[in-house]
């Protein structure tokens, strides 16, 4: 069945772009059907990418700060006097017509990562491509000093209790990867949703985690003033045997629930939230997160971002 | 005494601070007078009368020109106190008075602390939308 979404998914926009050649062929003068205005108001929704891309050779500066769980209430001011708060700051570079590379580093486990998003298909207002679709990469370093790695032991055994073996460090354990595909459509000029797939690969994890994990994404804005919406982010880690290492799931993903406010202008996008992930980096949301939205385990954030023309 | 002394404090710091806002006030200069290339006196609003391209104009207004013009375009936006040149009134029926090339070019080419749009509002009818919204401003 999800095989069957994704299909639809994926090829009904090419059936609108077919039917749209067709309609080209009739003697009236071909209408230039344009990509709809603002599907977005920032390259960011929260914790994921969105569909829009600024024009070719704009810079863009992030900055994205989470602070710590709400959980400890008035003691540490609702978390914003937290010791757990995380950090990315990062550039963004529109290279050619909606592709977009980037790098950022992050304080948690001194991330250093490469991106790409590619807008594949934009939207457009009379309809004759319903949804934009969107791909994006994130390649991660983990920067930590090898101290931590040679400090962890792996037990390679079956059985439990045999003795850990030492560890080796290979400095290739250090990387992983996220790919994700999203399809959004603005609705109306108020409502703007996207849903989205990922697949999130570490090459070292510990040994109650798997290595993979795949997600499903939802994300939206709701536009209440010409600059001010309410944007929301759901992102689920799948529980999918086929893919799974472990027997049973001891130490499963959280899903990451955001819910802000986005303020926009020209060149400024900014956006508060109070949302679950501690994680800053998606594959790091995917396969880490261990905080739960139904138990305090939300934190405010804020992303904001700046962009320069050349 | 005590208190008619803070009474006094109260009244010079407040008299202070309206003394020092029409200091900045008349540190802003007036815009000189623009230098219009030809090509844009002379350039047709194709959208001109688009009744359905003012919602248009009100939303890019309030994303790229509110921050400085301020709502209703008098020059009062947030950001316009910081800025050496007062951004103009554009109520005023002499700025109203100009074709729609000149303000096009006025509002998207720039000059000085008027930056240029032309690489962030990419399409010619959203630029024309802004400026169906500035006529509704008279």
């Amino acid at each position: 069945m999800k095989k069957i979404i994704i299909f639809l998914l994926l090829v009904l926009p090419f059936c609108a772009i077919v039917m749209a050649q067709d309609e080209t062929t009739e003697p009236e003068a071909p209408v230039r059907d344009r990509p709809v205005r603002s599907p977005w108001e920032s390259g960011y929704l929260i914790d994921n990418p969105t569909s829009l891309i600024p024009v070719k050779n704009t810079l863009e500066f992030v900055i994205q700060h989470k602070f710590g769980t709400i959980e400890n209430g008035r003691s540490d001011l609702w978390g914003l006097y937290a010791a757990g708060s995380n950090i990315r700051l990062g550039l963004n570079y529109v290279l050619f017509k909606n592709f977009q590379v980037g790098w950022g580093i992050t304080k948690k486990n001194m991330y250093n990562d490469f991106s790409a998003r590619w807008t594949l298909l934009e939207q457009t207002r009379a309809n004759r491509v319903p949804v934009s679709v969107t791909l994006y990469g994130v390649m991660a370093i983990d920067g930590r000093s090898q101290e931590y790695y040679d400090g962890m032991r792996y037990n390679h055994s079956s059985d439990p209790y045999h003795p850990l073996t030492t560890y080796s460090y290979r400095p290739g354990q250090r990387l992983s990867y996220f790919s994700q595909l999203l399809i959004g459509r603005k609705f109306s000029e108020r409502l703007s949703l996207q849903a989205g797939a990922s697949f999130t690969h570490y090459n070292l994890v510990a040994r109650t985690g798997d290595h993979d994990k795949i997600g499903a994404h939802l994300g939206g804005r709701f536009k209440f003033s010409p600059q001010s919406s309410l944007i929301f982010n759901y992102d689920v880690p799948l529980k999918i045997k086929n893919i799974s290492e472990q027997r049973e799931w001891i130490a499963h993903p959280k899903e990451n629930l955001a819910l802000g406010l986005e303020v926009s202008t020209s060149t400024h996008a900014f956006q508060i939230y109070l949302g679950t992930a501690d994680g800053i980096i998606p594959q790091d949301q995917m396969l880490f997160n261990q905080n739960d939205w139904k138990d305090k385990g939300l934190a405010v954030g804020f992303v904001i971002t700046r962009l320069w023309n050349f | 005494m005590k208190g008619k002394n803070l009474w006094v404090l109260v009244a010079l710091v407040f008299f202070g601070a309206a003394a020092m806002s029409f200091m900045v006030s008349q540190d802003q200069k007036k815009g000189a007078p623009w230098n219009i290339p030809a090509e844009y006196k002379s350039m047709k609003n194709p959208h001109a009368g688009k009744a359905d391209l003012v919602p248009v104009g009100k939303m890019l207004w309030a994303k790229h020109c509110k921050s400085c013009h301020g709502n209703m375009g008098l020059g009062d936006g947030p950001k316009a106190a910081s800025l050496k040149t007062h951004p103009g009134n554009f109520k005023d029926a002499a700025f109203q008075a100009q074709s729609d090339g000149v303000i096009y070019y006025q509002s998207f080419v720039g000059r000085d602390e008027m930056p240029n749009f032309e690489k962030k509002i990419l399409e010619a009818e959203d630029r024309w939308a802004i400026v169906n919204f500035i006529r509704t401003m008279k």
